[in-house]
């Protein structure tokens, strides 16, 4: 991109003064930023050594986990939102990445873009455009000699999900605008639709992220064995002030107790029935609430069911259902395969529902509701 | 090639040329006092044109003078003559406008006419005209001048920045935001170095409306080279190369053209080393 005579040492034979103005500029900033970034480091070098004394540990071994120990030990704080409690980061973390310079001595851009103002993400949309014409030729020529794509090697999405703008933006050291950022999507969603994509998986999977699976704390319980050999699982779930435990039994007969009535009997509303038919849906008939079993082969589905399924719109599922059929879905994890675990967390069927009823406001006559407001 | 003279020659009497001279192959200079256009009342003849530019071109056919050294005072120190014919520009139908209703009537004076509603442009005129400006890309990339192409063509985007890439010059084929010139030093973050010269494979944008970088350059008293169609205004580029700018077959002429005139300049440039 550069002119090879300037490569070739010839900058440094030129006198400072025939230096362009771009490049003075730019040096200039770069000194500054360099300086304030050296001082935030020292003082950040500073602070945790401060830190190590205030907690009386080995200030030499004091690594990053313990700060963030010590930062929350001294400044206890009850705000909800992590993001918004105080920390202690390495400056380079703090703030943002500079680019280097993008242009030599005489004011010349490396970039071949650079007068887009986002070449880094023009780039990446060329290259994109270039695979496209490559996968295409490669097509032309399989379909002359007869050959189809490799359908072993077809690319799945599944688990992953293209970077936000966000995270785009910070990979790419520029700041992007919706517009462009949808215009990327939907390049890459049709590079993907490409039969023979799988050439270019390392390219696709550079701008996606993985879901994250599980949480690691979260280890799904073995199954436990009963006298006869069966096997069961205890789970207890909650809602709102509801708890229910639940007792689910394989190679049961289907039936479904609660405290000994039977689910129809208990769950006279007809939402609070249907929340727990759909945790039925994931894995067939292998259960049984305290006592009752229900007997059926094991049933595979791969479709995800809204949550609140319900037949009449007015009623909403009780905090008693929705707390049995958290209960009854963290039960029901012991028997079922990972793929199918984690179709029932992406349902959002093992998530404790954290909604609380909300408290009352003095002055109000409720949690939200005001008195009557007269005009004189 | 026959083609086109034969096209030519089924012009209504109106609209053809009436000199001879205008129909010879030689590069004969066309002056405006030899094309006797007539005005009939119609798209072509109702508006003033503009005066044509001054003599300076070259005779293709004129002796050089091995003498002339200076790359300046030479009339083609790069041999841009040699990089294509008017058989060329035929093949890549350069020579195919757009139809008549959307004729800008500044273009009227590159044109031989109209067939059936559709513009043709005269390509001695063209080929002039390009030499010049391929000539002036030489010069320019001979002085380590930054060259920027433009295109927003979105068939075309492609292959506008590969042979941007590929002659190790810029270009910017993509919306253009209205500060990149006259307020570059807001939105580059400094003082910014812009391009010596804008080589436009389309001067209009993707609506129809001429391309922001046209006025910005002549604002920044920066150099312009412009395939202009019968549908763009040529009025603000400094070396408009009348021609078709909408087929893959002429653009992709265009950018072999231009990069080969570039990669001449440089190449001088290594040789002589001049600073």
């Amino acid at each position: 991109m550069s002119l090879g005579r300037e490569q070739a040492g010839q900058v440094q034979q030129r006198p400072a003064k025939n230096t362009s103005k771009a490049m003075m500029a730019y040096l200039e900033r770069a000194t500054k930023h360099e300086e304030f970034m050296r001082k935030q480091v020292h003082e950040f070098e500073i602070g945790k050594r401060h830190l190590a004394n205030m907690m009386g540990e080995d200030p030499e071994h004091f690594t990053q986990e313990d700060v963030d120990r010590a930062i929350e030990y001294l400044f206890p704080t009850g705000i909800f939102d992590k993001k918004a409690r105080p920390k202690m980061r390495h400056p380079t973390e703090v703030f943002p990445q500079q680019k280097a310079a993008q242009f030599d001595a005489t004011g010349r851009p490396f970039h071949t873009l650079f007068y887009t103002l986002k070449p880094n993400f023009y780039m990446t949309l060329y290259e994109l455009v270039e695979k496209m014409n490559q996968l295409d030729r490669l097509q032309a020529k399989n379909d002359a000699l007869g050959k189809l794509p490799d359908i072993t090697q077809k690319l799945s999405l599944l688990g992953s999900e293209w970077l936000d703008i966000e995270e785009l933006g910070k990979m790419l050291v520029e700041t992007l605008k919706e517009p462009q950022y949808q215009e990327f999507v939907r390049a890459m969603n049709r590079l993907v639709e490409h039969p023979l994509a799988y050439h270019h998986k390392d390219f696709i999977f550079k701008y996606r992220k993985m879901l994250r699976v599980s949480n690691e704390t979260d280890t799904v319980p073995e199954l436990l064995f009963d006298s006869a050999g069966r096997p069961y699982m205890e789970a207890t779930g909650y809602r709102k002030r509801a708890v229910a435990r639940a007792v689910v039994h394989g190679r049961g007969s289907g039936r479904v107790t609660v405290n000994g009535l039977p689910l129809v009997h208990y769950c006279h509303r007809d939402g609070g029935r249907s929340g727990n038919q759909d945790v039925a849906q994931y894995d067939g008939p292998t259960q049984r609430y305290h006592g009752k079993r229900r007997r059926g082969h094991r049933k595979r589905t791969s479709f995800v069911p809204e949550p609140w399924k319900r037949p009449h719109p007015v009623q909403a599922p009780s905090s008693q259902a929705g707390a049995v059929r958290h209960a009854v879905s963290l039960a029901l994890r012991s028997f079922v395969d990972k793929e199918m675990q984690e179709t029932m967390r992406l349902a959002g069927l093992l998530t404790r529902d954290v909604r609380e009823r909300e408290r009352y406001k003095p002055g109000k006559k409720g949690s939200r509701k005001g008195r009557t407001w007269k005009k004189r | 090639m026959s083609l086109y003279r034969s096209a030519v020659r089924l012009l209504p009497a109106c609209l053809r040329v009436t000199s001879r001279r205008a129909l010879v192959t030689s590069s004969a200079r066309t002056k405006d006092h030899d094309l006797h256009l007539p005005t009939p009342a119609g798209p072509l003849g109702t508006w003033a044109t503009l005066k044509p530019r001054p003599e300076k071109y070259v005779d293709t056919e004129a002796d050089i003078d091995p003498s002339v050294t200076d790359p300046l005072r030479h009339p083609d120190y790069f041999g841009v003559r040699e990089l294509f014919t008017m058989s060329d520009l035929f093949d890549a139908r350069v020579h195919l406008g757009h139809r008549e209703g959307s004729l800008n009537p500044y273009m009227a004076e590159f044109l031989l006419g109209s067939r059936l509603g559709h513009c043709v442009f005269d390509l001695e005129r063209t080929a002039q005209l390009l030499r010049d400006a391929l000539n002036f890309t030489a010069h320019i990339a001979y002085r380590g001048g930054i060259i920027m192409f433009v295109c927003r063509s979105p068939q075309h985007v492609h292959m506008v920045e590969r042979t941007a890439m590929e002659c190790g010059e810029f270009s910017h084929c993509r919306h253009w935001p209205p500060g990149v010139f006259t307020d570059s030093t807001a939105l580059f973050g400094g003082v910014t170095r812009l391009p010596d010269l804008l080589v436009l494979l389309n001067t209009l944008d993707t609506v129809l409306e001429q391309h922001g970088a046209v006025k910005h350059a002549a604002k920044m008293l920066i150099p312009t080279v412009g395939v202009v169609d019968s549908n763009c205004d040529p009025r603000l580029v400094t070396y408009p190369v009348p021609g078709n700018d909408d087929s893959t077959t002429a653009v992709r002429l265009y950018c072999k053209l231009f990069s080969e005139a570039i990669r001449r300049g440089k190449a001088e440039r290594e040789k002589s080393a001049v600073v």
